[in-house]
């Protein structure tokens, strides 16, 4: 199953997940994409800036001091909700989601961990 | 029991209470089995602090949207299958006047013993210093509800007040709070220590003192870079916005900074944050 297969597996099965993005956090680079017929790339590619702001300081910074390096943000505003996960094999490789509120997130959470994985240890 | 911590209880008690996210994003705030479900909706309308327009829906078909603002029923937008409602629909603001036709149709759209759903919109009132429109309070008076809602829990004044842990102090501030504060409360004791600067609740703490004091230094030193950081994944500068940041969200531990009305929290959660967190936030911005 390549990259894109197992992005729409996440969709297929979380319909409130509007876009999932797989980027490259050192480059800001959107690799691969599946979601709704209405998110542009403008959208993924500011998706993949808000990851890189997600996981930057100073909140990263207290958090290495807390309680070590965080691979994981959820950003939650008005009307939707944003989750970013980085690789522990390869922090770079990050999942990026746009979703509705109101998702199962700790089922999602657990989706999302499972394909950043696979993706980036290529299984 | 302290009276003053029947805010705070109350809050805690209706968190147990089911609440499901429906598919439409609307949120089931009534079941088949409420026996008074006017009591949920005027709850709902005390805890709407910023102005919102509270669309509430029946099984039945039937539907009221009001305008509130405050804890202040503003207008009526929409009323469906509801009968009377016509002299509050033509009201550019509720007044004094208003006040029998609208618990006149609360409680046509509040009858026993059905589903309603609660979807919230955007209103394009102000939230400060609103004092137009009727308040809630007034409303749940007259239909003698109380919006605390232990009336059958509360223990006489005879008896000995609850013991409070000392590592983990509750400051209490009064019915409702801020929308930060409420976020905080809501998540419960995942949410191990955490601080509020800014806004209505400013210097409000909960947790042990050295980590609140730890959580309060990095505020005073990076208050500036952390607003920044907050306001690039914003949609505009100083709206409201909740950053998380942990090893994995479900277990261990993980950070929360969260922005709403001028206020700023930081809090250092432990354990699973998914299970509160969404809920949380969504109930506090309401």
């Amino acid at each position: 199953m390549g990259v894109v297969e197992k992005l729409a597996s996440v969709t297929a099965a979380y319909p409130q997940a509007r876009a999932v993005a797989f980027a490259d956090l050192s480059s800001s680079m959107v690799l691969a994409s599946q979601g709704r017929a209405n998110v542009t790339q403008e959208h993924l590619d500011r998706l993949c800036r808000e990851a890189r702001t997600s996981f930057d300081d100073p909140l990263f910074g207290l958090s290495v001091q807390a309680f070590g390096e965080p691979h994981s943000a959820i950003v939650m505003g008005p009307d939707s909700l944003r989750v970013f996960l980085r690789s522990e094999d390869d922090p770079a490789d990050a999942i990026c989601c746009v979703c509705d509120h109101g998702i199962d997130l700790a089922g999602f959470l657990a989706k999302l961990r499972e394909t950043l994985h696979q993706i980036s240890t290529g299984v | 029991m302290n009276k003053a911590l029947l805010p705070i209880l109350a809050r805690l008690h209706s968190l147990q209470t089911v609440s499901h996210v429906s598919p439409d994003g609307g949120r089931l705030i009534a079941s088949r089995s409420d026996p008074n479900p006017i009591i949920v909706v005027l709850r709902e309308i005390n805890e709407t602090v910023l102005a919102r327009v509270l669309q509430f829906t029946t099984e039945g078909g039937t539907s009221l949207a009001i305008e509130v603002a405050g804890r202040r029923i503003l207008r009526v937008a929409e009323a469906k299958g509801l009968e009377g409602a016509e002299p509050c629909l033509a009201a550019p603001v509720l007044d004094d006047e208003h006040k029998d036709t609208l618990i006149k149709l609360l409680q046509a759209l509040a009858k026993p013993r059905q589903e309603i759903k609660l979807t919230v919109g955007s209103s394009t009132q102000g939230s400060d210093g609103i004092s137009v429109g009727l308040p809630v309070a007034l409303i749940a008076d007259l239909l003698l509800v109380e919006l605390n809602g232990l009336d059958a829990e509360v223990v006489s004044d005879a008896s000995p007040p609850p013991q409070v842990e000392p590592q983990a102090p509750i400051v209490v501030v009064g019915e409702g709070g801020s929308a930060i504060g409420r976020f905080a409360r809501a998540n419960g004791p995942v949410l191990m220590a955490w601080l509020i600067l800014g806004g209505e609740e400013d210097g409000i703490f909960e947790g042990p003192e050295e980590m609140v004091e730890h959580l309060k230094t990095f505020l005073d030193d990076e208050i500036k870079d952390l607003t920044a950081q907050l306001d690039r994944l914003s949609a505009a500068p100083g709206q409201p916005i909740c950053l998380g940041l942990g090893a994995s969200l479900s277990e261990g531990h993980s950070l929360l900074c969260a922005r709403a009305e001028g206020s700023i929290l930081l809090g250092l959660a432990e354990g699973d944050c998914t299970q509160t967190l969404m809920q949380a936030w969504l109930s506090a911005l309401q």
